[in-house]
């Protein structure tokens, strides 16, 4: 049975939003193709042997847990740094994504450094961003749509070699002005959105596992799985992400 | 003119200065719609209290001074609605005359919709107490117009994120309603929730705790749901020596000093019946009170004693107490149960991950063989983020699966939450899937055997809607009378 690891860093701390769903949605895809995966989970100052790792999944926390967070993190940073060049996928959302990124600044002009995995930068902004939101994505050669709900305060731009997730087709996006969404550099994959993301968006799912099947060094291909209620789920949450019926309907009880 | 002497009056004086023609206006208009809503089937729960507050916005701080001895505002993520309802069933069971806004409409204009209806159209409302339950949102605000007589606030869980961005905000919402409230009245808060506990509190107010001593089994769900889980003071982990739910139980922080303190009021012994009564002994500063209950599951454990907790510093004698929650039924949407065609249904409102695990747990423990019916909607009452369906233990339910003759999911949502049953282990072509919840009902008893149970699961929107079909087929009341 081939076997994938599984990282995820600090589920206690990062688990905002139904982040279990991607945890989920990826350890049962690969049950279901007969893969062993095994979700490790890793707790702050445990030690972290990042070459048994195949996939790293980091997920979204609150401002006081993300700081704690962050503190242990910059530790590893040189490790994590070797496997990402060595193309290590990692899948991080929301306030994980923004912690990849080169610095975080505060409404009170305070910088807080980031990893500098992903040449990206975030600015507190006066309001939060919050909606459904659906985006083209670009990770295949023909573009596939994500749907999803974000729910930011900060707002984060993007520099090369970081080339944006996807455009934006209904939501804000990254800061709701230049109309991308999230950030991909080798295969690390950043976003705003959760929902859970993956669960109703399969082919991202397949698209993570298959990246860390071939860094393990298996270049077999996934065997196609029944999705048709995964596939309506997208397309009805699509529907509503663009019905203005549906917004005016969400304003009363 | 007379709009700014009332401004600057800090009392009011008279109550007729208080009382102008826009007044007058907003409340006419108010209970003009609320009959119109009424008459096509609606609870008026909402509409009549937002048009009312477009017309004289300092609507509830006017009416609030009509009450005699006050109001009491019941805030917190989960069990305002029981914990309300108890409340006022005590004080009415001590001969005093109590008003609420009972049906979960907890926002500003859900008071005062609840305020419209029941004064009179010459603006007075001839009440002791005003009973409110209260968004965490909102708190501030409504405290603010209130001047309430006594707080209860029941705990801080993870609860609509996208209205609300992070449980940080909603303890800073809570910190800063309790800075409107009054000197000389009464704060009930959960000695066994940290967040709670770490509020700082105004002089002159007199506080209450109130919380589990049991040494139950340690049985909680390996700390899902567990939101807080650093020391509101000095952002340490936080350590626990009982954890009895989420992140409720005695906790202490091994970096600073913070930690769980004893209880004015304890739940010292609980045991189950055959018949699903609870026998509870109580003990507090004054003595001890044993009491049965019909309430299932561990969270209204922590309703009973908050209610009681409250009486008691009210002043209301123990008799009162124990006869009014020996009588109480479940809250509307809470465990509420229905019988039709010889079938058995119980319909238990779930809003977020911790309240929705100890329903299902409930569920679980009740029967044997059941159907399920699941019925997500998306609007802001229900929270228009459903990520945390995620959060949610199904999984508990699966082990189960031979034993639930039919699963269902419903609601705008109806395709997330079949996606969630299909990931937490579920037979992808065993789940029945209509967003619409009325076909989805008829379907769903139409599976269940005579004498069998459904067990329905709503958010808050598909609740009220789920309430209409069931009248509709002759059961229950309608909402705004129940």
């Amino acid at each position: 049975m081939t076997k994938i690891n599984l990282y995820h860093l600090y589920p206690d701390q990062l688990n905002l939003y139904g982040d279990r769903g991607n945890i989920l949605a990826l350890s049962q895809r690969a049950l279901w193709r007969g893969l062993d995966l095994q979700v490790i989970a890793i707790q702050p100052d445990d030690h972290i042997d990042f070459s048994k790792c195949d996939l790293l999944f980091m997920g979204g926390g609150q401002d006081s847990e993300q700081q704690l967070v962050a503190r242990d993190l910059k530790t590893r940073r040189s490790d994590l740094i070797k496997v990402v060049e060595k193309g290590m996928p990692v899948f991080a959302v929301c306030g994980s994504y923004q912690l990849l990124g080169n610095y975080y600044m505060t409404s009170a002009g305070t910088r807080i450094e980031g990893l500098q995995i992903l040449n990206i930068h975030t600015e507190a902004g006066q309001n939060r961003l919050i909606g459904n939101a659906v985006i083209n994505c670009h990770l295949w050669k023909e573009p596939k749509t994500l749907v999803g709900f974000e729910n930011h305060a900060g707002r984060t731009y993007l520099k090369p070699p970081a080339e944006p997730l996807g455009s934006v087709i209904s939501g804000n996006g990254n800061n709701s002005s230049d109309g991308t969404e999230g950030a991909v550099y080798k295969n690390v994959i950043g976003t705003y959105l959760h929902g859970a993301l993956l669960p109703k968006n399969p082919w991202l799912t397949d698209f993570l596992l298959q990246k860390a099947l071939s860094y393990r060094g298996k270049n077999t291909d996934l065997s196609d799985l029944n999705d048709t209620m995964e596939i309506k789920a997208h397309m009805e949450a699509i529907k509503l992400a663009d019905s203005k019926k549906h917004r005016r309907n969400s304003t009363r009880c | 003119m007379i709009e700014k002497s009332m401004g600057n009056s800090d009392k009011g004086g008279s109550d007729d200065r208080l009382f102008t023609i826009k007044t007058y206006t907003a409340l006419f208009v108010g209970k003009l719609l609320l009959t119109i809503t009424r008459l096509l089937g609606r609870g008026g729960t909402t509409l009549p209290g937002r048009i009312a507050l477009m017309i004289k916005p300092d609507l509830v701080k006017i009416l609030a001074r009509q009450i005699k001895t006050g109001s009491i505002v019941v805030t917190g993520t989960n069990g305002k609605t029981t914990t309300s309802a108890l409340l006022t069933s005590i004080l009415k069971e001590a001969g005093l005359i109590c008003i609420n806004n009972q049906s979960g409409s907890n926002m500003s204009w859900g008071v005062a919709s609840a305020f419209v209806e029941k004064a009179r159209i010459s603006g007075k409302i001839p009440v002791d107490y005003a009973i409110l339950e209260v968004d965490e949102g909102a708190f501030p605000a409504v405290t603010a117009e209130l001047q309430p007589r006594a707080i209860v606030v029941t705990n801080i869980f993870r609860d609509q994120l996208d209205r609300y961005g992070e449980i940080d905000y909603i303890q800073n919402a809570i910190q800063s309603g309790l800075e409107f409230q009054p000197g000389n009245s009464l704060q009930v808060i959960n000695a066994d929730d940290p967040s709670l506990v770490a509020l700082s509190q105004r002089s002159g107010i007199s506080r209450l705790t109130y919380g589990l001593d049991l040494n139950l089994p340690d049985d909680n769900l390996h700390y899902t749901g567990r939101d807080l889980k650093t020391c509101p003071l000095c952002r340490e982990e936080l350590a626990y020596e009982r954890l009895y739910y989420a992140h409720l139980g005695y906790y202490y922080c091994p970096a600073c000093n913070f930690r769980h303190p004893r209880a004015d009021v304890r739940l010292t012994d609980y045991s189950s019946s055959r018949d699903g009564s609870t026998q509870l002994t109580v003990k507090h500063p004054k003595g001890s009170i044993t009491l049965t209950s019909n309430l299932t599951g561990r969270y209204n454990l922590y309703n009973i004693l908050a209610a009681l907790t409250c009486s008691l510093g009210l002043g209301i004698q123990d008799n009162f107490i124990v006869s009014a929650i020996e009588k109480a039924a479940p809250s509307f949407g809470r465990m509420e149960h229905f019988f039709c065609e010889e079938k058995n249904i119980i319909m238990a409102l779930i809003k977020n991950p911790v309240g929705a695990n100890e329903v299902i747990r409930t569920v679980l423990s009740m029967n044997e063989r059941f159907s399920l019916m699941v019925a997500i909607n998306d609007k802001i009452a229900d929270g228009k983020d459903v990520s945390w369906l995620w959060d949610v233990d199904f999984e508990q339910l699966t082990a189960r699966q031979p034993n639930i003759s039919s699963l269902t999911a419903s609601g705008l949502r109806a395709w997330d939450m079949a996606v969630r049953f299909k990931y937490a282990g579920f037979d992808q072509n065993k789940i029945e899937i209509d967003s619409n919840t009325e076909a989805a009902l008829i379907a769903a008893l139409d599976k269940t055997p005579r004498s069998g149970t459904l067990f329905i699961l709503p958010s808050y929107t598909a609740m009220l809607e789920i309430r209409r079909h069931l009248n509709k087929m002759g059961m229950g009341k309608p909402y705004w009378e129940a």
